[in-house]
């Protein structure tokens, strides 16, 4: 609901609606305005110009790890008083220009980005909201006992002030983080941003890098939070720490952004535009309720616009997110050069295992959910994991997949251990999983999720072409640029099947993928995974319920019970096991 | 020896006033998973009242626990139903993501209204300003009052929570929602009553805190952290893991005061967090 409404056709739309020059035109009123405000306008003008403009860098900031990346911060100050207060420090004890002092502001706060963002990054939610809240909070105290920097009477600036320069300095500063929004709305930096937003584990699952896309938007969008507190404090040459710090500065900077809409490349402007001016002519007229004011309206906007005036134009076709990095047209697909199998040409040893798991255990806290379970997947073979509910069966998965850490054992691809390994570098390595709901980024594309996959699997380096190839391939032409959330549930267990073929793996595994399907249905899933060889695919594992499906398409079974393997052989012989039997129907009555 | 007695004494009873902020959140959020930035606005409105009410009117400020209490969970009945429960049917992540923002704005609201009606300078209650000596330890009468008032009151809550009928029944609906509805339970009832309830408590948090530390509109933000950062050490929703935190985290407070100085006592929540989540994480995840 805060993500911006978009329309499948929005890219033809955006193409029709508003060829050449129509697209050129906001554009040349944007630069018009910037270059007549000094010519014509008065020292007051130019003030509310500069505030305009710092105010769109801090919410295009914000925009990028909370609009784009979903990690809300309301602690935006942070880097904004530390960009200030480096800025004065060095202009006031070194021959250091104020343009370059803003600068190294910057950097000092992008290295504090840097440091703290694998820490304050993993949970997000509150936790990530209050950590910048504290820390917005530390660094106040911080300063203000700090002397050398003023302490609580704060700095006043040896300024030699020159309006137009700092309105120039600010202009430079917007069109740069605007330049930054349009390609994370573009490239695919940003859809793995957009993918972390719309679901983090599913993202690592398809090769998605998360800590470090998190943390270099997060240093992005401290970088102009930076810049924008130091040229705020050139320009007023007094700061102090209540006002560098000031909470209010991120309900500002909130308030902007969710007016204009998060996550869209136009909504920070538009709501810094709109809100600086109005908010100039409210305070006249209700001076001191700026508070409650901007309050009021982010609980307004949350309840009755979530996506902000930007999805109000998307319902004229106005101001559409471009689908990222789509052709114009789903050119014909070619499929993927057929890999070299590793060990197997000019070896006389047999392939190794495609896939060997050795003794691993899972334990939460007490509970052992997965005991010492052994077992190798050959090149070639198909696998199907059986036992009754609880058995441990998705946790095995999880645990392959390094969605859950192994408390002891080895797993190993192709011989190399991936044990330690983060889930996203196994993805990378060619282990591609399903969930047992399909976990797709919903308000995005059918191209998205598809692409968002191709670019970290075995094709990542002819990303846009594998993704052409499987969308044809598993038979999604014709909605590739439909969202995912107007798709049939069928359609969207299709596109988990497109999504793994994406990363190109050489071992997939499947969970539940038939659970509560209609026979039709099945049988269209049995003919994908029976065609999953001829993809590519080295080896495929499989946890299922529904036996008779599987029995046909499996070499072998392997049968868990409360955590541990009970049995691992021909389906046939699996299945007249009296141990398998006894573990899913129970004791046969004396 | 006597000093750390001393520093001792005065910090479990520094966390004893903790408890209650610590144990109203927690029914929000870590029973019910409501997140609310909005709490600690709420504890200052009730805490900037009884000081006006101490002064207007003459009779004992203790008296504001239950005025506090009474407005506090109509207000919060009022906006409940209005604010949150619109976001519930969103799934999990949209639903925190949409509470986040709604009740960061909401804070504000309520923040600017504590300025204009109280001001916004930071007050304090005098009341209970003398000193108990016992065994060589000087102990504060107010810090006593507050700690023994709001550990009852968190007590009281708990044994609401685990042995009567309504209390039991909420704590089911927030295992799940779905099973609580398929027995009859009128989730949205549980939902609206457990908020009240919890910004009531806020509420009478507020009136126990001011005997023990000035506050001013403006350090609203400074008791929300503080609730948050007592259930990630004491767990979500476990009462009494919250009680030992708050009980752990006046001790620190009370000995790094003591050792550093005034500012070192009040960011310790913030710098506790920060390490926190640097250590513990997945400690903060709500049992789904």
């Amino acid at each position: 609901m805060a993500k911006p409404e978009i329309a499948a056709e929005g890219r033809q739309q955006a193409r029709t609606r508003l060829p050449g020059l129509w697209q050129a035109l906001p554009w040349a009123v944007i630069v018009a305005a910037f270059i007549a405000v000094p010519a014509a306008g008065s020292a007051y003008a130019v003030q509310l110009a500069t505030d305009i403009l710092v105010a769109s860098a801090l919410a295009y900031g914000w925009n990028l790890i909370s609009g784009f990346t979903g990690y809300l911060s309301f602690g935006q100050v942070a880097f904004y008083g530390i960009g200030a207060y480096a800025t004065a420090l060095l202009v006031s004890n070194t021959p250091v220009p104020w343009y370059a002092a803003v600068c190294i502001g910057g950097l000092l706060a992008t290295l504090l980005a840097v440091i703290l963002g694998p820490i304050l990054l993993r949970v997000r939610g509150i936790l990530f909201a209050l950590g910048m809240l504290g820390l917005g909070r530390i660094l106040m105290v911080l300063f203000s006992d700090w002397d050398y920097a003023g302490g609580g009477n704060g700095m006043t600036l040896q300024a030699v002030l020159d309006p137009t320069a700092i309105y120039i300095g600010a202009g430079l500063l917007a069109a740069a983080s605007f330049a930054i929004n349009l390609w994370f709305a573009r490239s695919g930096f940003g859809l793995d941003a957009m993918g972390i937003r719309e679901d983090e584990a599913a993202a690592a699952a398809v090769g998605v890098p998360t800590t470090r896309v998190k943390v270099i938007a997060f240093a992005l969008s401290a970088v102009l939070a930076g810049l924008a507190g130091g040229l705020v404090a050139w320009n007023r040459s007094y700061i102090d720490p209540p006002s560098m710090f000031d909470p209010t500065i991120d309900l500002q900077t909130v308030v902007f952004v969710l007016f204009g809409g998060m996550g869209t490349v136009w909504g920070p402007f538009i709501g810094a535009l709109i809100l600086t001016i109005a908010g100039e002519q409210l305070l006249v007229a209700l001076p001191n309720l700026e508070l409650a004011l901007y309050g009021l309206l982010v609980i307004v906007i949350v309840r009755a616009l979530p996506g902000g005036l930007v999805s109000l134009a998307n319902r004229w076709g106005w101001l559409m997110r471009p689908i990222v990095l789509a052709p114009r047209q789903l050119p014909a697909g070619e499929p993927p050069p057929p890999r070299a199998a590793p060990g197997r040409l000019g070896s006389a040893e047999p392939p190794a295992p495609v896939l060997a798991v050795d003794g691993l255990g899972v334990r939460f806290g007490g509970l052992v959910a997965v005991d010492g379970v052994s077992f190798a997947i050959a090149p070639g073979e198909t696998i199907a994991i059986i036992g009754a509910n609880g058995a441990g069966k998705t946790t095995l998965f999880n645990a392959i997949t390094g969605f859950v850490p192994a408390s002891g054992g080895e797993i190993r691809l192709h011989g190399r251990p991936v044990t330690r390994l983060p889930s996203h570098r196994r993805a990378q390595l060619g282990m591609a999983r399903t969930f047992q709901i399909p976990r797709l980024m919903r308000p995005m594309t059918v191209w998205e999720n598809v692409l968002a996959a191709a670019r970290h699997g075995g094709q990542a380096h002819r990303a846009v072409a594998h993704a052409v190839w499987v969308v044809r391939t598993v038979g999604l032409a014709e909605m590739w640029l439909v969202p995912v959330g107007r798709l049939t549930p069928g359609q969207q267990r299709l596109l988990e099947f497109a999504r793994v073929l994406a990363l190109n793996p050489d071992l997939v595994l499947l969970d539940e993928v038939m659970a509560g399907m209609t026979k039709d249905e099945q049988e269209d899933v049995r003919a994908v995974i029976r065609r999953l060889g001829g993809y590519g695919v080295g080896a495929v594992a499989m946890v299922e319920h529904v036996i008779p499906a599987i029995a046909d398409l499996a070499d072998r079974m392997v049968v868990l019970d409360f955590g541990r393997k009970i049995a691992e052989d021909t389906p046939d012989r699996v299945l007249h096991d009296p141990e398998v039997i006894r573990a899913y129907l129970g004791e046969p009555p004396p | 020896m006597l000093l750390a007695l001393q520093l001792l004494c005065d910090g479990v009873l520094l966390g004893g006033t903790y408890v209650l902020i610590a144990q109203s959140l927690n029914l929000i959020f870590g029973v019910m998973g409501v997140v609310n930035l909005a709490h600690g606005s709420f504890i200052v409105l009730a805490g900037l009242f009884t000081v006006w009410f101490a002064a207007h009117a003459a009779i004992n400020p203790l008296l504001a626990i239950p005025i506090a209490f009474v407005v506090l969970f109509g207000v919060g009945a009022l906006l409940q139903p209005v604010l949150l429960e619109p976001l519930m049917g969103l799934g999990a992540q949209q639903a925190e993501l949409l509470s986040l923002m709604l009740t960061f704005g909401l804070d504000y609201v309520l923040i600017e209204l504590g300025l204009q009606v109280f001001g916004s300078s930071y007050v304090s209650l005098p009341y209970l300003q003398s000193t108990w000596s016992v065994a060589g330890l000087t102990i504060s009468k107010s810090l006593l009052v507050g700690s023994a008032f709001a550990a009852a009151l968190a007590l009281l809550l708990s044994f609401w929570l685990n042995h009567t009928g309504f209390g039991k029944t909420l704590l089911a609906a927030s295992q799940s929602e779905v099973g609580a509805v398929s027995i009859g339970i009128n989730v949205r009832l549980v939902r609206l009553v457990a908020f009240a309830i919890g910004v009531g408590l806020a509420g009478a948090a507020g009136v126990l805190l001011i005997l023990v530390e000035p506050m001013a509109a403006e350090t609203a933000d400074d008791f929300t952290i503080l609730g948050f950062v007592l259930i990630a050490l004491g767990g979500l929703g476990d009462y009494r893991g919250v009680a030992i935190a708050s009980v752990l985290l006046g001790i620190a407070q009370s000995a790094v005061g003591f050792a550093i100085g005034g500012d070192a006592e009040s960011v310790l929540p913030f710098v506790l967090l920060i390490l926190f989540m640097a250590l513990w994480p997945q400690r903060f995840r709500r049992a789904a």
